[in-house]
């Protein structure tokens, strides 16, 4: 094994394909807030690229290259443990690696199809090969397919790999939320003509796969990667995994209730997505509970502080975003004002932010640490490690500055154009040129140009960060199995 | 059905939202610190947290109109609030006592 310098041979079969799909989602990362800062640009200045790349493509591009991004991050890190946690050799890796081409090759497609054409009629030639014109699940239909079948490929890969080696609580889970991974994908993929039965499948993609399925994938990973990173005991991990899923589904699954208050759906929808998400904080709160728990016993001593920080910056995070942020506008009292405003957005930025990009990026630091060669990452860094604790500040500084000035933005519309002009045409115009709105995204967009110099410094760190360095990390990663 | 949020009172459901889950987090976290450092005085400070969050879920009930079956949903979060920290404080003691017991290596 060399140490200090990228070196293929330190990585197993599953963890060459991994850092294949990491890649590939910080290329997406990178694009998502490109594409996002574009459309910034356009709130502040809306003539900017008028009928060159027009904000309604830009915004959809923002919000699908997330969404793939982080699928992406997530496929990887399962790919990644997969061979440590089921003791033997990837089943099916040459399909596999088949199966990131197609899908990369898919996504780039895609993308090209929506920039080349980006207006023109909606038909069935349109909905199969341009855009299925449902917001965040735009792909085409030949691509909806696509999708499905690299998720069945992802599925055989870790089923039949657990089946040749070791099933695990870990491994039980996560295979099990694979089914449910690419069977609720299913629900976004054919066309009603009633917009709120539509609807109604449409946010099971939605809510289902960001509440259910995403969540109980990233605690597989989570559970994972605290052993690696920490040492966590199997057992513990495991015990809390079942917990998590045990709480997530209580209040999560119905609390998609919430996004059913204005589609047209009968009135107890009220009383459902009220009561669960109301009680959708509290297995938030319980949990600071076992954080502090675990600070107060661990230390938190670590041979990975990058990638330990992103796991913290997770938890607050999370917290922040999907808790506090979620709460404060979920009742149908309130959200009766708020759906669809930046409000949303401002929720969306920290709790996507908070659950998801920062679990990928504490994997993208377990893996540069493998790929150089388990080295150590935890203090005495070249330059004390200024790249990595300046990326994570400017990110989380960029982010929070966004959701807040969301914020701002979200409150001045729910109050002019939804309460004192009643959602009418003249009330959302009155909206958008509020200083108050017109302040807060020109805010937005200097906390965007935050976020983005952050990312470029934390590619600029991953790339660099152990080379030459020769000690060697706690061998947790060897046991974990 | 529901009753609306009025307009006077958007300020107060956000900070009173806010404040609910700020509070319970700050239960929570003092509540654990305390029995973590076997100190009463914080987890004085934890009760007081959770007096904070129960008052501000009081004022959003008001400024929200959770009235009838919507002050169940309410009185379901003050004993979620208050328990659920006491039960994964049991959890976390549980677990980390079969890890004592237990001399397999970590990931075993």
């Amino acid at each position: 094994m060399r140490t200090g310098i990228i070196d293929g041979a330190n990585l197993n079969g599953g963890q060459q394909l991994a850092v294949k799909y990491f890649s590939v989602a910080l290329v997406l990362f990178l694009v998502q807030m490109l594409f996002g800062l574009l459309a910034a640009i356009q709130f502040v200045r809306p003539d900017f690229l008028y009928n060159v790349l027009d904000f309604n493509v830009n915004r959809m591009v923002h919000i699908d290259a997330m969404v793939v991004w982080m699928l992406y991050g997530f496929v990887g890190a399962v790919y990644w443990l997969l061979e440590e946690e089921s003791g033997t050799r990837v089943v099916g890796l040459a399909v596999g690696n088949l199966a990131f081409w197609v899908l990369t090759v898919a996504v780039a497609i895609v993308v090209v199809v929506y920039l080349w054409v980006q207006t023109g009629p909606g038909n069935d030639l349109t909905r199969w090969f341009v855009n299925e014109g449902r917001e965040y699940l735009e792909a085409p239909r030949w691509a909806d397919f696509g999708i499905v079948a690299v998720l069945g490929v992802f599925f055989y890969n870790v089923a039949a790999t657990f089946s040749r080696g070791r099933w695990s609580g870990i491994a039980g889970v996560l295979t099990l939320d694979l089914v449910a991974l690419a069977g609720l994908y299913c629900a976004g993929m054919f066309y009603l003509t009633n917009i709120t039965a539509d609807q109604y499948w449409w946010w099971w993609v939605i809510h289902l796969w960001v509440e259910a399925t995403w969540e109980v994938l990233v605690g597989c990973i989570m559970a994972w990667g605290l052993m690696h990173v920490l040492g966590v005991r199997r057992r513990i991990v495991e015990t809390w995994l079942y917990i998590e899923v045990a709480l997530m589904f209580g209040s999560g699954i119905l609390g998609l209730g919430h996004h059913y208050f204005w589609i047209g759906t009968p009135d107890y929808w009220f009383s459902i997505g009220g009561f669960f998400s109301a009680l959708e904080p509290i297995p938030l709160v319980a949990m600071v509970v076992h954080s502090v728990y675990d600070a107060g016993v661990r230390k938190l001593r670590n041979g990975n502080h990058p990638a330990l920080a992103w796991i913290i910056a997770h938890t607050f995070g999370n917290f922040l975003g999907a808790g506090v942020w979620g709460f404060m506008h979920t009742l149908p009292q309130i959200n009766l004002y708020t759906h669809g405003t930046q409000w949303t957005a401002s929720h969306g930025h920290l709790a996507f932010f908070g659950a998801y990009a920062t679990i990928n990026i504490a994997f993208f630091y377990i893996a540069m640490q493998t790929w150089r060669g388990n080295i150590w990452l935890g203090s005495g860094l070249a330059g004390e490690g200024w790249k990595w604790k300046g990326a994570l500040a400017l990110i989380n500084l960029g982010v929070i500055g966004m959701t807040v000035a969301l914020l701002i933005a979200g409150y001045e519309q729910s109050f002019i154009e939804r309460a004192m002009e009643g959602s009418t045409w003249r009330g959302y115009f009155a909206g958008q040129m509020h200083p108050w709105f017109q302040q807060a995204m020109a805010w937005r967009l200097v906390f965007g140009v935050v976020t983005l110099a952050g990312a470029l410094l934390l590619v600029w760190d991953l790339l660099t960060i152990g080379v030459g360095e020769t000690r060697r990390a706690p061998q947790f990663a060897a046991e974990a199995g | 059905m529901i009753e609306p949020v009025a307009p006077e009172d958007f300020q107060r459901v956000f900070a009173t939202a806010a404040a609910t889950v700020l509070g319970g987090a700050g239960y929570a976290g003092l509540f654990a610190w305390a029995r973590l450092k076997n100190r009463r005085l914080w987890l004085v400070g934890a009760y007081m947290c959770y007096a904070a969050s129960a008052a501000a879920m009081l004022l959003l009930t008001r400024a929200a109109h959770l009235n009838g079956a919507w002050q169940g949903v309410v009185v379901l979060m003050l004993v979620g609030y208050l328990l659920a920290p006491h039960g994964i404080w049991h959890l976390c003691v549980a677990s980390h006592r079969l890890e004592r017991n237990s001399r397999a290596p970590p990931g075993d």
